[in-house]
């Protein structure tokens, strides 16, 4: 092929042609000729185009165009397509007389040798991102498109509010945002603060480590929606309820997430001092032991009857129900609608891990998705309903079953409170993102408790940071409060079921 | 140190932590060698189904990445073993007990060869056999070339701020050739002398349920049996 291919190296469409082919029978090789012929003949003509004044001339470098000049469709996956494609922008986008009239003013949009930077996009083709460009009329509808290459941020260093940021505002170095009505999306801004036109042209990339661009938006009065100071993301603490990265985040979580660990550890320590198997003193035997048996019960049949009582019991809480529904009610409104929110973060995390550019993925992490806000909301709701009743249980009517002891008041007082902020928060997002009525109602609660905020005329972009603070520390109290007092129940009584399933 | 079980003549030959962690090195290793192979080769048929299914290149390659450290992670945690179990449980890292090479092991190799051509009575394997000794060496020192030569190639960029740029190449080659001898060690060898021989054919349980029968400990570890019978309140390794 090589030998072959030497003397046609300046022709790369004959080569391809040639290696197409290649492989076809003889006969399908006259048909594939006389085809090629007959649509390059077809192609091949002077221009005739329809629109009334064409947007470049007919003529570059002394020789009359033809339409396949532009209209072909090169392999910008290759660096000869990407050069190719380019020349056909810049004859016009390198002249400095490339203007575009906005209103009454005029902008350039002369692209230098120095527009691009140093970023890799200085490889890459012009409809590689402006996709929908290379046509009449010559303006996009769609803008460029970061998506088709990049993947949205996840919750870690972007959390969901910025799904309707739209990339360039922050990673271009043009420092003009604006809150677009009619699409709810924070663009870049065509006006500086004076309604001076600017350009946009300069295509490099500001350093993403250094977080100044976040200050665009995130300040005292700003008028695109966002909170007055910008805020850590969500640590691996907040999927119990949220779609949370599994990262730490914030300095304040280590410590929830240190106590819980050692919370743990000490709780298995404990039940390590009891007798294992007759074994009493050694904990090395105890551990063997222990391990043994655990991986005898993994390994055998068993193991299915551990998966239907770990759903019918631990899960679904079968004893209870068959104790008293009353008090099943009560336990799995709290108790069910955290584990449902667990999972759909779960699900969340790993749907958006597997297929980023999925719709569901795009769905799932978005909180103003019907979907997702309404169950979100309802969950919420049936938590706060859940603490109430079992509030007015332990403190006004006391049935006989219940000894009301402070550790009880505490964790619900911690959970109610934990709720009520992520409501008022919520509440307070969608007032200061200014999200339509039309997609926010699903939010049943935070949308109406939005209305009802905007009523109290306080800076809610300056106190949402509070909020959210107030939110994640009582969030983190209550993880570093499972592995003791009431709580601790939430890891001893699975694994009692667990052990003890036996003695039904 | 094995110990009895009366119910059914077995005898504890590996503890729960050996199990786990040959349990997830196998399947890391199969994974390993599925992705890392299917990356290499990519040309091939096989190489895009597998790729195909995991969901493109880039994918395949955090799969592969993410498996190498949870399989690194359990030579870490089998270093950590080691530690504690010559620290805490007073055990012997060499001797006969022990994965440690000895002259023993050359001595078993010939008489295992005349044993092959009738020449000889089988030898009196102690508790791991030359066999089992050079797997599991292998593995050991194979898993960390692995992991360095990994680890420049994860990071190119730290790596060579440090070393010259050569070494990412000569990282690319052992890598691949290292992995080579491995699949061909681990698949070909260590299948054929631990699960395909016709004693234990088509598996050896023992890795998996951590027991031996009273038979087998018999015939195949002969030194270690009659080295229970005669100390039998020495130091427990499990």
């Amino acid at each position: 092929m090589r030998e072959n291919g030497r003397g046609l190296g300046r022709h790369p469409q004959l080569l391809v042609l040639i290696r197409e082919v290649r492989g076809q029978a003889l006969e399908k090789r006259f048909v594939i000729f006389a085809l090629f012929g007959l649509l390059s003949s077809a192609l091949l003509r002077p221009i005739v185009c329809d629109a009334k004044e064409p947007l470049i001339s007919a003529y570059a470098d002394g020789k009359e165009r033809v339409c396949l000049d532009c209209h072909r469709s090169p392999n910008i996956n290759t660096n000869e397509g990407v050069i190719n494609s380019r020349a056909i922008c810049m004859e016009c986008h390198s002249k400095s007389e490339c203007n575009k009239d906005i209103g009454t003013q005029q902008v350039s949009l002369q692209l230098g040798k120095n527009s691009f930077g140093k970023t890799p996009h200085r490889y890459v083709a012009c409809v590689q991102c402006h996709r929908d460009l290379a046509r009449l009329p010559h303006e996009s509808e769609a803008g460029a498109q970061c998506l088709s290459c990049h993947v949205v941020h996840g919750e870690k260093e972007i959390h969901d509010p910025h799904l309707r940021v739209r990339c360039q505002a922050c990673h271009r170095v043009s420092k003009y945002v604006v809150l677009d009505h009619k699409s709810n999306e924070v663009r870049l801004s065509h006006f500086d603060e004076n309604g001076t036109v600017v350009s946009l042209t300069n295509h490099s990339l500001p350093d993403v480590k250094n977080k100044e661009f976040c200050l665009r938006c995130h300040f005292k009065g700003n008028r695109v929606g966002a909170a007055a100071a910008v805020l850590p993301s969500k640590s691996v603490i907040c999927m119990l309820c949220h779609t949370s990265p599994i990262s730490i985040g914030h300095k304040l979580f280590w410590i929830p997430l240190l106590l819980l660990v050692l919370g743990v550890l000490s709780l298995i320590l404990f039940w390590f001092k009891g007798n294992v198997e007759g074994e009493k003193d050694s904990l090395h035997r105890k551990i063997a032991l222990a391990s043994e048996k655990i991986w005898q019960k993994i390994f055998s049949r068993e193991i299915f009857t551990l998966f239907s009582v770990f759903f019918l019991d631990v899960i679904l809480q079968r004893r209870l129900l068959q104790e008293s529904v009353r008090r099943w009610g009560l336990h799995s409104l709290i108790y069910l609608s955290i584990v449902l929110r667990f999972s759909l973060s779960v699900f969340t995390l790993v749907v958006f891990n597997l297929w980023p550019h999925s719709s569901w993925a795009m769905a799932l992490i978005n909180k103003d998705t019907a979907f997702v806000a309404f169950t979100y909301d309802l969950l919420g709701l049936f938590i706060i309903i859940g603490v109430c009743w079992a509030a007015i249980s332990r403190l006004i009517t006391k049935p006989p079953h219940v000894i009301s002891e402070m550790q009880d008041n505490l964790a619900l007082v911690i959970i109610g409170l934990l709720v009520v902020f992520g409501f008022i928060l919520e509440g307070a997002r969608i007032l200061i993102t200014q999200i339509p009525g039309g997609i926010a109602w699903y939010s049943f609660i935070g949308f109406p408790l939005s209305r009802l905020l905007s009523d109290f005329g306080f800076d809610w972009p300056y106190i949402y940071q509070f909020i959210w603070y107030a939110h994640a520390f009582v969030g983190a109290a209550l993880i570093a409060y499972l592995p003791f007092g009431k709580m601790k129940h939430v890891i001893s009584t699975p694994l009692n079921l667990m052990i003890s399933y036996k003695d039904e | 140190m094995p110990q009895t079980s009366n119910a059914q003549e077995s005898y504890m030959r590996f503890p729960v932590i050996h199990r786990f962690l040959h349990l997830v090195v196998m399947l890391g290793f199969i994974g390993l060698a599925i992705t890392g192979f299917s990356l290499k080769f990519s040309s091939q048929g096989w190489a895009k189904a597998v790729v195909l299914i995991l969901g493109g290149a880039g994918r395949t390659a955090s799969v592969h990445k993410t498996l190498a450290v949870v399989t690194y992670l359990c030579v870490v945690a089998h270093i950590l073993w080691l530690i504690y179990y010559k620290a805490i449980l007073k055990g012997q890292l060499t001797g006969p007990q022990s994965m440690f090479p000895r002259v023993k092991d050359l001595r078993d190799l010939i008489d295992h060869i005349k044993y092959f051509f009738g020449k000889g009575p089988l030898p009196k394997f102690e508790r791991f056999t030359y066999l089992e000794k050079f797997d599991y060496l292998a593995l050991l020192f194979g898993m960390n070339t692995m992991g360095m030569t990994g680890m420049v190639l994860w990071s190119p960029e730290f790596f060579t701020r440090v070393l010259p740029g050569y070494f990412i190449n000569l990282a690319q080659i052992l890598h691949v050739y290292e992995a080579m001898m491995a699949v061909a060690l681990k698949f070909v060898v260590h299948t054929f002398s631990t699960h395909l021989r016709p004693e234990n054919f088509p598996i050896d349980k023992s890795i998996f349920n951590g027991r031996m029968s009273k038979e087998r400990m018999i015939r195949d570890h002969a030194g270690e049996w009659e080295r229970i019978g005669q100390t039998s309140t020495t130091p427990s390794s499990d």
